[in-house]
């Protein structure tokens, strides 16, 4: 089965298919059979950063049943290994998906027959791209050190943890607890899942325990974007600690990536920044980011919930 | 998963050890402010106003019990009474019969003073007010604080240092001399403080720290 990693961020620019691109091309460099997907649907570009300035098919073909299978929207791109399912003409945005067509596509997903496979999910918290972060134990956040793609990376990351518990309770249970969490908490506390944890805890051990062995078998990553020479190097370590310790989720931080303006070159020219800038700081914090990811992921899909 | 901050025991808020040295529970306490301090990057949005407000509050307790070590003994006697921490994990922090030096504390993990003892003598020679200090007829603990204070070393840095207790030193820089021991431990203390911030020369010094007027009477 293929390793998933979902790349979401908090915000549009934080890097997302720079990244995503990036992690692809190291892999297939690497000889690994590797997949990107762009499910930033309306705001697709990943197949620009790869090099396919005219992608033939995409996404939304499976999903209108253009294409019957989702192996057939693959298209190759100029680089050994390395093949993308593009995003570029999808009218569609990935919050309308409707919950049949995304089971369906999270399904198709799991039987792809590729050793890497990355997603790189678009900005917000819609359902959908919860569950497509979701599909895998290895979920990849990435942010910039700037105060609101903070902001924006601590609600996906909000927003991914209680979409989790809810996948433990059915449409009534969850009403329920949810009256329960505002009679004890307030009203505004429904936002905040380490609220509806205690409840849950008191009111539904059973389930606690469950849901704490499922969090506790995630493996997290967090990635600092951008980073320049002014920024605090131990931004990202802190992120985690706070999260550890008021939401109770594991993130490891995986490293940073410093600002550079060779991207912004290499992006303008088309040209995979890898391979046009090796010598950079960025390229290498890159291919430390890649080695450091591939080895510490263990289990892969989980899609149990479906 | 996640316990309530509040439900935390102060070394669990401050992210420590119960055998925690004086210095590693300031520098947790710093980092621990870089953290969460209203305009701290990290935990920008993270907190409400009021959540920041408490979380706060509880690390000013934690950090000022902590750095007591008379406070800091009683808190932990209750740990220990109510199963939380283990006797064993105080072994380092444990009072025997009263001892001068502190011989079991753990090491300078962090390596400060070492480090540094060049950049400390290009401080003191670019100090006009150290210098002044050092030239004076009498020298008393306030003086010794001061320099210390010039140089930014923390108190608890001299301490892991030359191993003398630290509510010993707190006495000398306060010159409560009606509390500390025999005027012969007080000269090796001297010594040794002055020499951990590189004062020379440090004889001659001590040697006008136990001769002030001050101290004999
Ligand atoms: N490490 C970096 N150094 C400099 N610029 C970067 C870096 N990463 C991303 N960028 C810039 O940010 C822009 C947005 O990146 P992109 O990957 O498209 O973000 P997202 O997919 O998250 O919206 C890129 O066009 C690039 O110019
Ligand atoms: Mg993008």
């Amino acid at each position: 089965m293929a390793h998933i990693w979902p790349i979401g961020g908090g915000k549009g620019g934080s890097g997302k298919s720079f990244l995503a691109s990036s992690l692809g091309r190291l892999l297939a460099k690497a000889g690994k059979k590797t997949l990107l997907i762009d499910l930033d649907l309306g705001a697709a570009n990943l197949h620009t950063m790869v090099d396919v300035p005219y992608p033939e098919k995409c996404f939304s073909d499976f999903i209108t049943k253009k294409i019957n299978l989702l192996e057939d929207t693959v298209l190759t791109t100029p680089f050994p290994n390395l093949s993308l399912i593009s995003g570029a003409h999808d009218s569609l945005d990935i919050a309308n998906l409707p919950y049949e067509k995304k089971i369906k596509t999270l399904k198709a997903i799991s039987k792809l027959q590729y050793e890497y496979i990355v997603l790189d999910l678009g900005a917000g918290t819609a359902f959908n791209t919860l569950d497509f972060f979701l599909a895998s134990r290895n979920g990849i956040f990435i942010t910039t050190p700037e105060p609101t793609s903070i902001e924006n990376v601590y609600r996906l990351m909000r927003s991914i943890y209680l979409r989790r518990i809810r996948h433990y309770f059915s449409v009534t249970d969850f009403k329920a607890l949810e009256k329960k969490v505002k009679q004890h908490l307030g009203d505004d506390s429904f936002n905040k899942p380490e609220h509806i944890v205690a409840v849950i805890k008191k009111e539904y051990p059973e389930k606690y325990a469950l849901i704490k062995k499922d969090f506790n078998s995630f493996s997290f990553k967090l990635i600092l974007n951008q980073l320049r020479k002014q920024d605090n190097v131990d931004l990202g370590l802190q992120i985690c600690k706070i999260i550890k310790k008021h939401l109770g989720i594991s993130v490891d931080f995986a490293g940073n990536i410093a600002y550079d303006e060779h991207v912004h070159d290499a992006i303008c020219q088309r040209v995979c920044f890898l391979d046009r800038y090796p010598h950079t700081r960025a390229a290498n914090d890159l291919r430390e980011l890649n080695k450091k990811i591939g080895d510490s992921f263990g289990e892969q899909l989980m899609l149990n919930y479906l | 998963m996640q316990k309530d901050f509040a439900q935390l025991n102060y070394y669990e808020m401050l992210d420590i050890k119960p055998d925690a040295t004086a210095l590693e529970i300031r520098g947790a306490y710093n980092s621990a402010l870089q953290m969460y301090q209203s305009d701290s990057l990290v935990s920008y949005s993270f907190f409400s106003q009021k959540e920041r407000k408490e979380i706060l509050a509880h690390l000013e307790k934690s950090y000022s019990t902590l750095i007591n070590e008379k406070e800091r003994e009683i808190y932990d006697n209750e740990l220990i009474r109510l199963g939380v921490i283990q006797a064993t994990e105080k072994k380092a922090a444990v009072k025997g019969p009263v001892s001068i030096f502190d011989i079991n504390r753990q090491k300078d993990t962090f390596g400060m003073m070492k480090a540094n003892n060049a950049e400390l003598k290009a401080k003191i020679s670019r100090n006009q007010r150290i210098r002044e200090i050092i030239s004076q007829q009498e020298i008393r603990g306030a003086d010794l604080k001061e320099i210390r204070s010039e140089l930014g070393v923390a108190i608890e840095t001299i301490h892991q240092q030359t191993k003398i207790r630290l509510d010993y030193l707190n006495w000398i820089e306060d010159d409560k001399i009606e509390k500390l021991p025999a005027a012969v431990f007080i000269k090796g203390f001297i010594k040794s403080y002055l020499k951990c911030l590189c004062i020379e020369p440090a004889d001659e010094i001590t040697t006008r720290y136990m001769n002030y007027p001050g101290r004999k009477n």
